[in-house]
């Protein structure tokens, strides 16, 4: 208690740091731990390798995929259509969204439509898609963007029309224009329900790619589980499974969780859905 | 009075006065659209077939008893998944929510896990437990439960320190304090996630029984992908999105907002 | 007859931020008698909720002991009723629900609780609110529930961690007035905590001061009942006790 204010400062600093290295490290040894039973129980109970791998096979299977370079083929393949689809879904749907979000009448009337395609969006286009696109690259783009698109307008849609009209007035009134409002109202106004409407749309789209990928391509992380199915390549399997989470992982906290966090905390909005 | 303006005020009243025709007016337009571009002859009609197509076979396959099979064949799965998911899910967030050690060891775990996703478990469970029942029920119990789990906890360490404190200072037993004031008071969140699970659940279900199926919408979709019947695949996704809205918007939603509302905890 | 006693209580405990033990209480020893109405006054990180956090038995304490009735306390107990700052009333349950909780936990049939929680509503002018939801009512009447809910399962003492902080000037001084009148209906004993020394002065026939995690002293109120604001403001030995009471708060 009796510590001078510059002294404690600096030592909170320094907790901070330590913080989240501690952080990271109370993170890992959960999953550390976990390891270490798989690696005990495997050979413990003698499981077949056709059930479960063991832990050296599936380092194996890894060491051999990478070294081939089929396992960065797939993550790049994966990542790409995941990438391409987001991006275009965002660009089209945030603009589209604010558009119909500043009347009030039309997001009213709009609304349900957006809900009942949001509802649908992701693995339920996936016949239709294969049967317009093919089986391949175009399929697959569309599902991911459609299931970024409709959830992003929607919310969107939804933010821009939750923006209280006395802050649009207030704008006008301090001499706003019309593209004044758009970039320095609605838009920033409307930016956590974006980041919301992102975070879930990616969340469909991710499962979606995977599941497509299983059913429509011979390139990709899904496809590469579905295949090691075929021949009864568990580790393989294990392996694209320990992939695919810690890829999920990293997309999820290391980019959407922080950006969804400084939107929404920063400015005190609380999140509406 | 303009009559396009007397046409919306109209509108407008009668929406005030039946709130479902907000619902099903907006969807006029786009299935005019879509009957137009369909008989335009812009694409063909086995690729992009046209309303009246899709509700010829919505008839017909009713008819037949086809429909309706399936479609009870897929709730049947769902809400068996959901329940089992639900079981499991509450006790297992109540205690890592109530827990400091639990949370420490189980929330990276939880994560990993929730990251993996439902649907990349497919191939391993096909080679566990074949084509069946019990691969499809694991996929949307596993689906179900992560969002029901994470947001029990959350729901447990949303509830105000002093409520706990309150019940035991009037004499509450710990487990009295459990379900007197934890469990209600995480109840707002354990509903929002049970909606949101259910919506992950459906859409694993589908591409479950895309992949595994025999029976159920998702299988009527992708037989008819197979047999390049497009009416079938839209009509697949007809049934899906209405049945999902009125589930979600008319019994999911409002009960989210019950329970938050009138007791001051949602914040929305 | 001693209701509660503490025995050169100390508390201390690790601050992860400045990295070393912290004093929150140093020594403090206090006696309360049966019915008696104590008011504990003093800046703030003076200690005053630790130590009442301590007697509702919510955290473990590093020495001495604290005694109600001649019992060590060791957790929290239907004895000890508390009154909360954020009123803590249960959102779920309705207000009649929420002052029949205590009975209910000791197994009182629905009907003998309920009639229970209506005399106590009553004794607040709360009757008409029964039914609703805690949601539903002025922060001055969620307040005017929490502290019936603590009294309405009979406590041996009922602590009170600065109630009244969260409402408006003019609804303090009705809660404070209604408070008087309660406790001279039931003698309830009270420890009540807060930083408002008109406030602690006005309800108590004891203040104890409060500074660095001891007791700098105490001060008998001996101002006549029933107390009424307008009355009070005008009074010289109100004033005169204010002012002393004010004087050792600022130079603690």
């Amino acid at each position: 208690m009796l510590v001078a204010p510059g002294q404690k400062v600096r030592s909170r600093v320094a907790w901070r740091g330590m913080n989240s290295l501690v952080g990271a490290a109370l993170f890992v040894t959960p999953l550390l731990m976990l390891v270490g039973i798989w690696a005990i129980v495997v050979p413990l109970f003698n499981v077949n390798p056709r059930i479960f791998p063991s832990v050296g096979s599936v380092a194996e299977a890894a060491v051999a995929a990478i070294g081939d370079g089929s396992l960065i083929r797939h993550i790049g393949a994966s990542m790409l259509r995941v990438g391409l689809g987001t991006l275009l879904g965002v660009l089209v749907a945030v603009p589209l969204g604010i558009a119909m979000g500043v009347s009030p009448a039309v997001s009213a009337f709009l609304t349900p439509l957006f809900r009942f395609f949001s509802v649908l969006a992701g693995i339920a286009w996936i016949p239709i898609a294969t049967l317009w696109f093919g089986y391949g690259f175009g399929a697959i783009i569309f599902v991911i963007f459609n299931a970024v698109f409709f959830v992003v307008a929607y919310n969107t849609l939804l933010g821009v029309s939750t923006i209280p009209m006395t802050i649009r007035n207030a704008a006008a009134s301090l001499g706003a224009g019309r593209w004044a409002l758009l970039t320095e109202v609605l838009l920033p106004g409307a930016l956590p329900n974006i980041v919301t409407g992102v975070r879930t749309g990616l969340g469909f789209a991710w499962r979606g790619l995977i599941a497509a990928e299983m059913i429509a391509t011979n390139v990709g992380l899904g496809y590469m589980l579905f295949v090691a199915r075929d021949f009864y390549r568990t580790e393989v399997i294990v392996l694209g499974m320990i992939v695919i989470g810690v890829l999920w992982l990293f997309i999820d906290r290391l980019l959407l969780v922080p950006l969804e966090r400084a939107t929404i905390e920063r400015w005190g909005l609380v999140r509406r859905t | 009075m303009n009559i396009a303006l007397k046409f919306w005020s109209g509108y407008v009243r009668a929406t005030h006065r039946w709130p479902i025709i907000a619902t099903i007016v907006p969807f006029i337009p786009v299935v005019a659209i879509w009957s137009i571009v369909a008989n335009s002859g812009m694409f063909p009609r086995a690729f992009f077939p046209a309303p009246v197509d899709v509700m010829r076979s919505f008839i017909s396959l009713t008819y037949k008893g086809i429909l309706p099979d399936y479609l009870q064949d897929s709730l049947i799965r769902l809400l068996f998944g959901a329940a089992i998911g639900v079981a499991l899910g509450i006790p297992l967030g109540i205690l890592i929510g109530s827990s400091r050690l639990a949370h420490r060891i189980c929330w990276p775990v939880l994560l990993f896990f929730q990251a993996i996703g439902d649907i990349a478990w497919l191939p391993i469970l096909l080679i566990w437990f074949g084509f069946g029942l019990t691969t499809m029920t694991f996929v949307i119990v596993y689906t179900v439960l992560f969002p029901i789990v994470l947001s029990t906890v959350l729901g447990v360490q949303s509830v105000h320190r002093d409520l706990a404190r309150a019940a035991q200072s009037l004499g509450a037993s710990p487990m009295r304090v459990l379900w007197e004031v934890t469990l209600p008071g995480a109840l707002p969140n354990i509903i929002t996630g049970l909606r949101n699970g259910l919506g992950y659940g459906w859409r694993a279900l589908i591409a479950v029984e895309i992949i595994v199926g025999t029976s159920g919408i998702g299988f009527m979709m992708f037989d008819a992908r197979r047999a390049g019947s497009t009416v079938e695949i839209l009509l697949g996704m007809i049934v899906l999105g209405t049945l999902w809205y009125i589930v979600d918007a008319w019994i999911l939603a409002p009960i989210e907002r019950a329970t938050g509302q009138r007791w001051g905890l949602v914040t929305s | 007859m001693k209701t509660l006693s503490l025995k050169n209580l100390r508390k201390t405990y690790f601050d992860p931020y400045a990295g070393s033990q912290v004093t929150a209480v140093q020594d403090v020893s206090l006696d309360v008698e049966q019915g008696e109405f104590v008011s504990v006054v003093g800046p703030s990180g003076c200690g005053k909720t630790t130590i009442l956090n301590m007697i509702a038995g919510f955290i473990p304490y590093t020495g001495g002991e604290i005694l109600i009735d001649g019992n060590l306390v060791k957790g929290p107990g239907p004895d000890r009723g508390v009154v909360f700052q954020s009123f803590a009333l249960f959102p779920w349950k309705t207000v009649l629900e929420n002052v029949g909780f205590g009975p209910k936990m000791r197994g009182v049939p629905k009907d003998e609780r309920d009639r229970t929680a209506r005399e106590y509503l009553a004794l607040a002018g709360l009757s008409h609110a029964a039914d609703r939801y805690p949601n539903e009512l002025s922060g001055g009447m969620q307040q005017r529930v929490g502290v019936v809910r603590a009294l309405a399962n009979n406590p041996a003492v009922l602590l009170m961690d600065e109630p009244f902080a969260s409402v408006d000037a003019q609804t303090r001084m009705t809660l404070q007035e209604e408070l008087t009148r309660i406790w001279q209906e039931r003698k309830p004993t009270v420890i009540f905590i807060t930083h408002d020394v008109a406030e602690a002065v006005f309800l108590a026939n004891r203040v104890v001061v409060l500074s660095k995690g001891r007791v700098l002293d105490q001060i008998k109120v001996d101002l006549p009942r029933p107390r009424v604001w307008d009355q009070l403001i005008e009074d010289e030995t109100f004033k005169r006790l204010s002012a002393q009471v004010l004087q050792m708060v600022r130079a603690a």
